[in-house]
């Protein structure tokens, strides 16, 4: 059944003051290989429809996977039953009604048609690169095709279709551990070659290694390490939240409590980034600055804290960091010395309150002294506070696509805190 | 014909070398209360089938939602082409199965209420009142409470003839407090993990009078001490604390995929490597770790795992020396082993199977003693209960955790609540530093069920246990 048919059965039988139904669906193909095999291959399409419904402010949902009429009468039934049996809701809010939703091209037909037999040539051709160098790899190669539609009954009505390519290679070389990956919405934009080369230079460059204690030191964050740090920041920056109290964005909004190098937008106007029209809930993605020139300018706000507090409804759909343009070579010049860091892993909060996080670095980091790479160390923990590290920004490079959602440049950030480091 | 005999036909007379099929159910109730606002009750659920199929040392997955012979048939094909791709690339490093026999089994999870019998406005009614009791406190700025409750029911079949009839429960109630102050922010939770078991648990657990022990220690807490400078302290650690301290550093490290460079791409790899078997001390004599899929209660006591294979026991450390890992019928031959110890998990219909960690715990202390003669018997730390923040490098060596809730010993007593603690420590520094554990009378599990593995992502569960125990000269001290 389609979109358009289950939303006419929820129309025509439901019997909800208000309804909101989302239909998703992920066609996929991953192959997913390791020490120079394929151990995993993976094909099928997934659908999930989920409604949520209200009686006077009582709230109950239902979701299924499957779209035949037995599943929606399921669906309808354990939904409003729920609700019926649910107290009324304090912080209910109707579902949002017609809205003007923003045209965005997330689909490229590139992706679109890649074929299983692609992928898995993108396998042998990254294996027999990897065979030859002497080494082994691992990865995932990967291809979506997702379709998210959300209808209410106030009027909202909206389907986009997304794609996604994604090919990661970790490449091990006897103590050499490094990684590399390419994700986004275009396939047209992969390039194998650049890729394979980029990760043996890069376990080239970590052959020689040296011990190295923790301490304080400038750091070079590639982009890669960097969102990541940063979206854990980001997934704390709920304008509720921080009224409440909870985070150490409090009382924040409109003062420089960031480093005047440092802006955070959410924006459909970088087309390399994947920018969902809508969130799940019906709000409306539009151009919006949340961090500019260090100044906290805005933070997410939900759909009921909004009507609470008199202000528009809002989300952190992308990441958008703009760069100074600096390469690696020119920022290892701008200080005596420092370290690269590729990756970060297993990044988790330590104080919620105070924005601190823990987490190690991975698959490559290297030091540098007198703007040249001297050699590679071991990994190293750090206890961090991404916010406070923003005002230590030196200068950053010129934007990258990290992940289908986030462009943003590496960082020079003096006085990174590491505090433990690992034994390889 | 029925859909397992169909695809397992099929896919002989394709040609499959060994072929399996799945037909799983998922269903998940969900209740979340953020302070009185019901924010979410949903019942969710996930119905297909899985086919996997072997061919030429390589696997081929497909999956479908749609049950008819045609889609059965059609998914077959699929899973079948596509272990036949796959073989392309292993032409010269060709994966291979550990022996197994065939099983007619049914099991199911010993429950006596079943949760989803249980009526809904009971439910609410009483994490509503859990949230009425903790915001009753003045400075609690914040109640949440959340219960999961969980079922599958899978029929599976395998061209060994083995016919699996599988249903399992498991339930997890979590209930938080947040205190604020003009210049903090504590929480403090009740978790003691999922078990698999049913309302009669819930009942046992008094929560109202919990809600309000939560409450009270999130009010200490915010106001409680920092501790200050790093320093070798002994730690006392409970087992709703040491629950994810063995899950990390023991139950990831010792998934045999991971030991073999599996998950070298995303979950990582593992320091535990085979020349390390029978010979490595990984943690002091006391150190005695048991896998166990048979273990009541456990989240990963499934009857069998998704290769087919039955639960077992078996150790992993014992006196202190590794010596095996958790194991799956295409990583076991790897190593030399001639059975899969059936680790071999798969969430949803829609995921392929990996090697997950079993239900894994610390045998208790064989001499008696209590948390209280444990204390009295320790000079100068930190007792550590419930789970806070946690990291582990990707080689499961380095970790830095955290916890819920802290309090200083000095001389043999509890001298002061403390908060932002953190431990720092490596295998296999930490497990050999373990020069106490209290007896069996203390032992207690901890289920784990959100396991975050695998490309794609899968989220398994299972069961951890200990009695509390102590770990000396580990660097503890505040954050930053």
């Amino acid at each position: 059944m389609n979109s358009e048919k289950i939303v006419k059965y929820i129309q025509t039988n439901c019997k909800a003051d208000d309804w909101s139904l989302n239909i998703s669906e992920d066609d996929s193909h991953e192959t997913r290989f390791a020490q120079n095999s394929i151990t995993q291959h993976i094909s099928g399409a997934t659908k999930e429809i989920s409604l949520s419904v209200s009686f006077d402010g009582r709230k109950g949902s239902c979701s299924v996977n499957q779209d035949n009429e037995e599943s929606l009468a399921y669906l309808l039934k354990t939904a409003e039953d729920i609700a019926k049996l649910a107290p009324v809701d304090p912080e209910f809010v109707p579902s949002e009604g017609k809205k003007d939703i923003p045209e965005v091209d997330n689909c490229d037909p590139e992706t679109k048609a890649l074929q299983p037999k692609q992928l898995v040539d993108i396998v042998q051709t990254s294996i027999n690169e990897a065979k030859k160098f002497g080494a082994t790899v691992s990865g995932l190669t990967e291809k979506h095709i997702r379709s998210d539609g959300l209808f209410t009954k106030n009027g909202f009505a909206g389907e986009f279709e997304y794609s996604d390519f994604g090919h990661s290679m970790t490449l091990r070389k006897e103590e050499v551990e490094t990684k590399v990956s390419y994700e986004a919405k275009k396939f047209a934009d992969f390039n194998l070659k650049d890729l394979c080369d980029k990760l043996q230079h890069q376990a080239t460059t970590l052959a020689v290694k040296q011990n190295f204690e923790p301490q304080k030191i400038a750091v070079i964050l590639r982009p890669v390490a960097l969102q990541e740090l940063l979206w854990f920041m980001g997934w704390m920056m709920d304008r509720r939240q921080s009224d409440e109290g909870f985070t150490p964005f409090t009382d924040k909004i409109g003062k420089p409590f960031f480093g005047d190098k440092f802006s955070w937008y959410s924006t459909m106007q970088q087309p390399q980034l994947l920018s969902l029209p809508y969130s799940s809930d019906g709000i409306i993605s539009e151009e919006i600055p949340w961090i500019e020139k260090g100044i906290l300018k805005n933070l997410p706000v939900s759909r009921y804290w909004a009507k609470k507090i008199n202000s528009k409804p809002s989300s952190a759909y992308n990441m958008y960091i703009p760069g100074e343009g600096y390469t690696e070579e020119e920022m290892m010049k701008m200080v005596p010395r420092g370290l690269i860091v590729n990756t970060f892993w297993y990044i988790r909060s330590v104080d919620t309150k105070a924005g601190e996080f823990t987490g190690t670095t991975r698959d490559g980091v290297w030091y540098f002294e007198d703007g040249k790479i001297k050699y590679a160390v071991n990994n190293l923990r750090f206890n961090e506070i991404p916010h406070d590290a923003t005002r230590r920004i030196i200068s950053t490079g010129k934007s990258e696509l990290a992940s289908p959602s986030s462009l943003l440049p590496a960082m020079l950030i003096d006085n990174f805190n590491f505090v433990d480091r690992t034994t390889f | 014909m029925n859909y397992l005999d169909l695809a397992m036909n099929a896919a002989e007379t394709l040609g499959a070398e060994y072929a399996d099929i799945r037909i799983q159910k998922t269903i998940d109730q969900v209740i979340y209360l953020q302070n009185l606002s019901l924010k979410h009750t949903s019942n969710d659920v996930q119905q297909g089938y899985g086919i996997r199929v072997f061919k030429n040392g390589a696997w081929g997955f497909a999956h479908s939602n749609v049950f008819s012979d045609e889609a059965v048939l059609a998914t077959v094909k699929k899973a079948y082409e596509t272990a036949i791709l796959s073989a392309e690339v292993n032409k010269d490093k060709k994966l291979s199965l550990a022996p197994e026999r065939s099983y007619l089994a049914t099991y199911k999870t010993p429950i006596k209420i079943d949760p989803f019998n249980v009526p809904l406005t009971e439910k609410i009614d009483l994490l509503l009142e859990v949230n009425r009791v903790m915001l009753a406190y003045e400075g609690i700025k914040q109640a949440r409470s959340l219960l999961i409750m969980h079922k599958d029911e899978k029929l599976f079949a395998n061209t060994l003839g083995t016919r699996l009839d599988l249903s399992t429960h498991f339930i997890n109630p979590m209930i938080t407090a947040v205190a604020v102050t003009e210049d903090d922010s504590q929480s403090r939770t009740f978790d003691e993990g999922g078990r698999a078991i049913g309302w009669e648990w819930i009942l046992e657990l008094d929560l109202i009078n919990i809600a309000k022990q939560i409450a009270e220690e999130a009010l200490i807490k915010v106001k409680a001490d920092t501790l200050g400078e790093e320093q070798r302290r002994a730690l006392i650690l409970d087992p709703n604390h040491l629950g994810l301290t063995m899950h990390e550093s023991v139950g990831h490290a010792t998934e045999l995929d991971r030991v073999l460079g599996w998950e070298a791409d995303y979950a990582g790899v593992s320091f535990a490597t085979p020349e390390k078997l029978n010979n490595y001390q990984y943690g002091s004599e006391l150190i005695n770790f048991v896998g166990d899929n048979t273990l009541e209660g456990g989240l990963a006591t499934l009857g069998f795992d998704d290769d087919g294979v039955p639960g077992q026991k078996w150790y992993i450390i014992k006196d202190g020396i590794l010596k095996e890992y958790g194991s799956t019928r295409d990583t076991a031959l790897e190593i030399g082993l001639n059975s899969s110890r059936g680790c071999n998990r798969a969430t949803y219909y829609f995921n392929q199977p990996i090697n997950r960690i079993p239900n894994l715990y610390l045998l208790p202390g064989t001499k008696p003693l209590t948390p209280g003669e444990l204390i009295a018997d320790t000079e100068d730390g930190v007792y550590i209960q419930g789970r806070g923040s946690y990291s582990i490098d990707h080689h499961r060596i380095n970790f830095q955790f955290g916890g819920d809730f802290f309090w200083e010993i000095k001389n043999g007593k509890l001298l002061r609540p403390l908060k932002k603690v953190i431990y720092k420590s490596y295998n296999p520094e930490f497990w050999n530093s373990c020069d106490a554990i209290c007896d069996e009378r203390f032992w207690r599990p901890f289920g784990v069920v959100n396991c975050g593995k695998g490309q794609p992502s899968q989220t398994a569960r299972m069961t951890h246990g200990s009695a509390p125990a102590r770990f000396r000269n580990i660097r503890v001290g505040g954050s930053q």
